[in-house]
């Protein structure tokens, strides 16, 4: 029952966004129902994306880690995989924090609707349950959180049970003998690291110059050398132009932007080229809703639409289409729509691509800071001098800082490296606090860890790392 | 192509000037250099030059307003064949030859323009402050250079209705504390409720009246005064000197001076006797940091000297005193003055003083109670000088006697050491081997 003294939200979309927001929400005293066809809150996160090819990223990390035993004395067989057990454990991790979300969702007193929702007005759902009945609520504020979904290749029609999508893989069917990742982001790089280690024989084709469009190309460049024993090949600046369904494969026809059109055959593809908003069949046309040129929601600071009761986060509002900044915009929304003066306005969010190595970068990027002609310095710690990747034979890693020459603040932070994603936390938050690179500097840190590697980068700045020798700066 | 015409960074401390003069107007045509409006800060007026050769397309002030640093002034249509001025011009690597062409071609930069120049180029990307405030789009976000304040304190701003990228940050990087914006919403909010604590009567009832706004010099000359009044426990030492000596010296050397181009006066030559007293009693060339309970003791003679001019009361400054001669003193503050009173004073030439000179003995006077201008810790005020009996062996001689006034802050100076430092100066300019004795610079 809706208490009538309370004002009343409901959100539509329980992913990291939405459970985030519902969650905040009720603990502000708000009235709240949170709308999604899972069991659970957990969305794509939880159910399909970040937690399943995490699990499945750390088996594969293990068996890695077993074969790079063998050069220093350790030697184990082959692995066997039994698929069913791998299955089965992945799902049951998924199933503990799904059902932990439930729970936590049920002790906040929220009413979680089990189906799918769509606007009659600017107040009022239609709600459709899985049980299969349907009801009809009004609420004083809505909040939309009904996240993104794959894109499929445009130019292909071919519908075939070897094309896949990221789900598909995550579900792992079957291990392909040989598989072709469409798509140099992070989940085809990622998706595609997991089934090589299991086993397939892995081609990366991507249609830009680069793999990781975006980030900045020497963190990218250690990445690509290093990953080189995971990829049969990556093919750049190419495209996929055909697919046919062969008996027991797909054969594949690519359209390089220079040379010769090639063809090569495939058990499976996985088709990873981005994500876009999921906004239609929700009814938003019965809303005074807002689109920005790209399709994707507008929004002011505090994530309200252009319907003033309206409320909108994670990836239906706009990239980055990452679950931390939709747990942001759903803290942030709910706590505007309870009276606080919050905004969305981040100095940071940070990046994580959980390849092997990993990169993780923040704030201002080398690349943008050239696109915007902005003067910086950069400092460079490689990982060759740190005492903690010597032990664990990962020297390749780089861990950089962006700063300001002028104020010495750090602008942005870029590492490539094993658990460069747990490192970037500090970078995130030396930018939340404005830390100059001084700051960082005389932080101790705890030795021997890679997080050292911030510390010296910034002791590189100065010119005075102890364990990475570089000419003093010049004087500006 | 159009060249935006911005408020340049104009000195440590000052974010806003207010447009004087508006000399354009829109479809003018201007010529580099042409200067296009006057500005006035509260240390200095100065003119707003076109970079360029062009036509102005848009003028945003108006007389009267007041406008903030980077804020759009004009915008120019830049002539054919004309190419903006380098917006790169410090990165040699990047010079093309038609950049150094175009420098050549443009007068040279004054040095007090030389700071704007800079500070305009290096930050494209960071939008203007008071435009696009809500920008109700969802952009993507681009890092940029985000305010430099913590999640927290960005939130405690909002909470208190304050744009935080009006607050200036007092930490490392200029990182804005909690603590800055509490003093920046108290500080808006006394500013703001100041008006009302008076109430006056309405002086229309007895007559006509007329109002006129406090230009910025005197709202600032407003509020030193005030707080030097309020927050300086001030003593007032008087004395006076024989002088006939001085006035026999001045008339003898004073055209060999003319004809170095400035004036022998008294205030040269107090400038001169002062600064070495400052150097025997460097207490007077010091300041206090309270917060710190320190005293910040300067081993730099800086001299600051009253002038009166028609905006009113203006105190431009004479650097390392006591490194120069008479004849330069003399020529120096002979300039200064000029420029002062003509508008072309620099606002970093009204900067680091560390004593001050107000001689009111052209006007007239016997004695007259000088307040100390804060930071600093003392002033010396002259009034005019007299011919007057004076009582000898030989029984009654005229001589000229020239009335000396010093206050300084009792906080840092006891009255012993003022009426010390008072007779030094006296007992110099009876008897100016006197200065022999002791002092020189010497640290």
């Amino acid at each position: 029952m809706v208490n009538e003294n309370k004002s009343s939200v409901a959100v539509v979309g329980a992913g990291p966004g939405g459970y985030a927001a519902a969650f905040l929400a009720s603990d502000l005293g708000l009235n709240v129902t949170l709308i999604d066809p899972e069991d659970n809150p957990g969305g794509v996160c939880l159910y399909r994306g970040c937690i399943p090819s995490k699990i499945l990223l750390h088996l594969v990390k293990i068996i890695q880690m077993a074969r790079e035993a063998d050069a220093l004395g350790i030697h184990y067989d082959e692995p066997r995989l039994e698929l069913d057990k791998i299955r089965s454990s992945k799902e049951q991790i998924v199933q503990q924090v799904t059902s932990g979300l439930g729970f936590l969702s049920k002790k906040r007193k929220i009413k979680y609707l089990q189906g799918k929702a769509s606007f009659l007005d600017s107040n009022t759902l239609q709600i459709k349950l899985n049980a299969g009945k349907e009801e009809k609520q009004s609420f004083d504020h809505i909040i939309l959180a009904t996240g993104s979904e794959a894109v499929s290749l445009p130019n292909i029609k071919l519908q075939s049970s070897k094309i896949w999508n990221s789900t598909d893989a995550l579900n792992l069917k079957n291990i392909p003998s040989s598989l072709l990742v469409v798509g140099g982001g992070y989940i085809g790089l990622e998706l595609g690291t997991v089934y090589s280690q299991l086993g397939s024989k892995v081609t990366v084709v991507e249609m830009m110059p680069g793999i990781l469009p975006g980030v900045d190309r020497d963190l990218v460049g250690i990445y690509t050398k290093h990953s080189e024993r995971y990829f049969e090949n990556i093919l750049v600046k190419t495209k996929v132009a055909n697919i046919q369904e062969e008996s027991h494969s797909l054969k594949v026809a690519f359209d390089p932007e220079s040379g010769q059109a090639n063809e090569g055959n495939y058990e499976a593809v996985l088709v990873s080229i981005g994500r876009e908003p999921i906004t239609n069949d929700i009814g938003l046309e019965n809303t005074k809703i807002e689109f920005t040129e790209k399709g994707y929601i507008k929004v002011n600071e505090q994530r309200q639409t252009d319907d003033s009761v309206i409320y909108a986060i994670g990836d239906i509002t706009g990239p980055p289409l990452l679950a931390h900044k939709a747990t942001h915009e759903g803290r942030v929304a709910a706590e505007a729509i309870a009276g606080q003066k919050s905004a969305f306005e981040p100095a940071a969010i940070p990046a994580v691509e959980y390849t092997d190595p990993e990169i993780a970068y923040c704030g201002l990027s080398e690349t943008q800071a050239k696109e915007n002609q902005q003067k910086i310095e950069v400092a460079k710690f490689p990982w060759g001098a740190s005492g903690r990747a010597a032990t664990l034979g990962r020297t390749e890693g780089l861990t950089k800082l962006i700063i300001d020459p002028k104020s010495e603040r750090i602008l942005g932070v870029g590492i490539v490296g094993q658990d460069a994603g747990e490192l970037i936390a500090e970078g995130a938050l030396a930018l939340e606090m404005a830390a100059v690179a001084k700051d960082l500097g005389m932080t101790i840190h705890p030795h021997p860890t890679l997080s050292e590697t911030l510390m010296e980068a910034a002791e590189v700045f100065y010119g005075q790392s102890t364990h990475y020798f570089r000419s003093k700066r010049k004087k500006r | 192509m159009i060249e935006e015409i911005k408020l340049p960074e104009i000195s440590e401390n000052i974010d806003t000037a207010v447009v004087i003069k508006v000399f354009i107007s829109e479809g003018d045509f201007v010529e580099p250099e042409q200067a296009i409006a006057e500005m006035e800060t509260e240390k200095a007026v100065f003119e707003i030059p076109s970079p360029v050769k062009g036509k102005i397309t848009e003028i945003h002030i108006e007389e009267g307003q007041e406008i903030k640093v980077d804020q759009l002034i004009a915008k120019v249509e830049i002539a054919e064949g004309e190419a903006a001025p380098p917006k790169t011009e410090k990165k040699p690597a990047e010079k093309t030859p038609s950049d150094d062409d175009k420098k050549e071609a443009k007068p040279e930069k004054k040095e007090a323009e030389a700071t704007p120049e800079e500070k305009q180029s290096p930050e494209p990307a960071s939008a203007p402050v008071s435009e696009e405030a809500k920008p109700e789009i969802s952009k993507e976000i681009t890092p940029g250079k985000p305010v430099p304040a913590a999640p927290s304190v960005r939130r405690l701003a909002r909470e208190l209705g304050v744009d935080i990228r009006n607050v200036p940050g007092s930490g490392p990087g200029g990182r804005i504390s909690a603590e800055d914006v509490k003093n920046f919403t108290k500080r808006t909010l006394s500013t703001e409720s100041q008006a009302p604590v008076q109430t006056l009567p309405d002086f229309s009832k007895w007559g006509k009246i007329k109002r006129e706004l406090m230009s910025n010099v005197r709202k600032i000359t407003a509020e030193h005064t005030a707080s030097s009044w309020a927050t300086i426990p001030q003593v007032t030492q008087f004395d006076q000197a024989d002088v006939t000596e001085v006035e026999r010296f001045r008339k003898k050397y004073g055209k060999k001076v003319a004809s170095a181009g400035g004036k022998l006066t008294v205030t040269s030559i107090l400038l001169k006797v002062t600064a070495e007293a400052l150097n025997v009693f460097p207490r007077f060339n010091a300041s206090l940091d309270l917060q710190q309970k320190e005293i910040i003791y300067k081993s730099y003679i800086n001299i600051g000297v009253a002038v009166d001019t028609d905006r009113g009361l203006l105190v431009p400054v004479i650097r390392d005193v006591d490194q120069k001669n008479l004849i330069q003193l003399s020529v120096e503050l002979t300039d200064l003055a000029e420029r002062t009173r003509n508008k072309k004073v620099k606002p970093d030439e009204m900067e680091g003083g560390n004593f001050t000179i107000s001689n009111l003995g052209g006007i007239g006077g016997t004695y007259f109670t000088p307040i100390v201008y804060a930071p600093q810790v003392a002033i010396l005020g002259i009034a005019r000088s007299s011919w007057q009996p004076v009582v000898t062996e030989n029984g009654f001689e005229s001589r000229l006697i020239l009335p000396l006034m010093l206050t300084y802050d009792h906080r840092i100076i006891d009255g012993a050491d003022g009426a010390r430092f008072l007779k030094w100066i006296v007992e110099v300019l009876e008897n100016p081997f006197r200065s022999f004795l002791e002092g020189g610079r010497t640290w």
